[in-house]
């Protein structure tokens, strides 16, 4: 069996996605206020493996969870598509609904914003704040990943979470 | 890549069911979709085409609660066996936490199997993983089939790496939770590594682990939740034999495995019967339906390449042509222009 790779702490960084508190807020802040120039719906920024990150508007009747794996699907196969036709990235999305319209955009390298809208706007509007949107997040971002690890203050995963994580899959799986 | 989020004190991880066409993995997420508690469960969203084989990927979130106060989310996904949407297979494991291999206990399917650990082995070192390195178990799936070889073969064949192996007839549910709770384990145990590693709150220390030291995990002989408890039954430790066989499982003699020659050091997988068969029936029986694509060879994806860069050497050949002629153009008119001007 090969040996297996050793990790470096920068790899380990960049490998895991960790919002802090103050992170997650500043995000929202900055999509409250896109939603509220665009006059969008609904905003959510989902990572590139399809985990939700944040959201804001009104998406209570909306399967979140499914809707962020799905986004990542459809962006990772337009950057399959972009690299067979010898294009960088296809950075953003939309697609046209009857009623709703949902407009993707990649921030960054990692994450994508995902606008739900509905004629009550426009696409260019859309497309216009979210473009700048994204340009906030990403610097946000940035400054983020070039935090130091561990950095969030009181914000750690507790000693007892091994623990408590047996006897929880134990009660959905069934016990030994 | 697990997601931690401490605003909503919340941890994402992703799981994936990778395998050869046929083998089971959607079967094993319809059984999951199924038994799991209804309020941990998610709806399960599949992408398939109009054959029934999976497409992209079959999708479900298992919400597994409060755990020492944080929110522990599962994404479950498969992926399609047919090796003709390996382009798809591949970008289904970007981010990947841990992996449920599930293979085909057939005697006539071990190089089909094969074939795609190898091709696990392949698509993960794009995302620059390691098949050595990333949790994963082994799942032996239709050993109720007379065909199936056994578990000791399949331990050496399949399973160098030594990772915990389990028995399934996932058409019926055995097996299926077993698995899933020892993966869910190993991911989570890596979170608790990762986090001691990154300086979250603990000294660093070494992230990966060999194999063997991660191997051994705890015994499944599940109770299905809202079932009745099945009989008490006995520790099934690697030398323990399995708990209760599945009908016409062929006789498998003590659960310790071979160990293959060259790895002194790791201990044999310890190989986790399904316990007593339930009533559950596959939503889709998919087990005896030929696949309905022909196989491609795997080297797809570097054709694709190769297109790719094809296409941008024609576009660089179609510019300097243009380029000339528009020169050429330029060159003729300046000599028409004088011609005519001093005629």
């Amino acid at each position: 069996m090969a040996k297996p790779r050793q990790l470096t702490d920068s790899e380990l960084r960049e490998s895991r996605l960790v919002f802090y508190k103050e992170d997650v807020q500043a995000i929202d802040g900055t999509l409250r206020e896109f939603l509220a120039r665009s006059k969008s719906k609904a905003a959510m920024l989902v990572d590139k493996d399809g985990h939700l990150i944040t959201q804001e508007g009104s998406t209570e009747k909306t399967d979140t969870d499914t809707i962020s794996a799905l986004v990542a699907g459809c962006f990772a196969a337009t950057r399959e598509m972009a690299r067979i036709l010898g294009e960088e990235e296809f950075t953003a999305l939309f697609h046209q609904g009857r009623r709703d319209n949902l407009q993707l955009t990649l921030v960054g390298q990692r994450t994508i914003l995902a606008v739900l809208f509905d004629d009550t706007t426009t696409i260019g509007m859309v497309r216009l704040y979210s473009a700048e949107a994204a340009r906030k997040l990403t610097s946000l971002f940035r400054k983020i990943s070039s935090r130091p690890a561990g950095s969030g203050g009181t914000d750690e995963i507790s000693d007892g979470f091994q623990e408590a994580a047996a006897d929880t899959l134990s009660n959905v799986f069934g016990s030994d | 890549m697990v997601q931690i989020n401490f605003a909503n004190k919340e941890i994402q991880c992703k799981i994936v069911y990778y395998g050869p066409g046929m083998s089971g993995k959607t079967t094993n997420l319809e059984v999951v979709h199924k038994k799991a508690p209804v309020n941990a469960k998610g709806d399960l969203t599949s992408i398939a085409t109009e054959g029934d084989r999976t497409l992209f990927f079959d999708f479900m979130p298992l919400d597994l609660g409060n755990i020492a106060g944080i929110k522990t989310k599962f994404q479950l996904y498969t992926v399609p066996g047919q090796v003709y949407y390996n382009s798809t297979r591949k970008l289904v494991l970007q981010g990947v936490d841990g992996i449920v291999f599930v293979a085909d206990s057939q005697a006539d399917k071990i190089e089909e199997n094969l074939e795609a650990i190898e091709n696990l082995r392949t698509n993960l070192k794009e995302y620059g993983r390691d098949i050595e390195s990333i949790p994963i178990v082994f799942q032996w799936n239709k050993r109720d089939l007379p065909t199936a070889l056994t578990v000791e073969e399949l331990n050496r064949r399949l399973n160098p790496l030594g990772a915990p192996v389990f028995e399934a007839v996932a058409s019926t549910g055995e097996g299926v939770f077993p698995t899933l709770k020892a993966l869910a384990s190993l991911v989570l145990e890596s979170i608790n590594r990762d986090k001691r590693d990154s300086g979250m709150g603990q000294p660093a220390a070494s992230r990966a682990v060999p194999r063997a030291a991660a191997a051994p995990v705890a015994p499944a002989a599940p109770r299905r939740v809202g079932a009745p408890q099945p009989p008490a039954a006995p520790a099934a430790t690697p030398s323990a034999p399995p708990v209760a066989a599945p009908p016409r499982a062929p006789a498998r003699p003590a659960a310790r495995a071979t160990v293959p020659v060259g790895r002194p050091a790791a201990p044999p997988p310890p190989v986790h019967a399904p316990v007593a068969a339930e009533t559950a029936t596959a939503a889709r029986p998919r087990t005896m339906a030929p696949p309905p694509m022909k196989a491609e060879p795997a080297g797809r994806p570097a054709a694709n390449k190769a297109v790719g860069r094809v296409q941008i050497k024609e576009r660089t050949d179609t510019a300097r042509l243009t380029v000339t002629i528009l020169i050429a153009a330029v060159i003729l008119g300046a000599v028409g222009f004088l011609i005519l001007k001093y005629l």
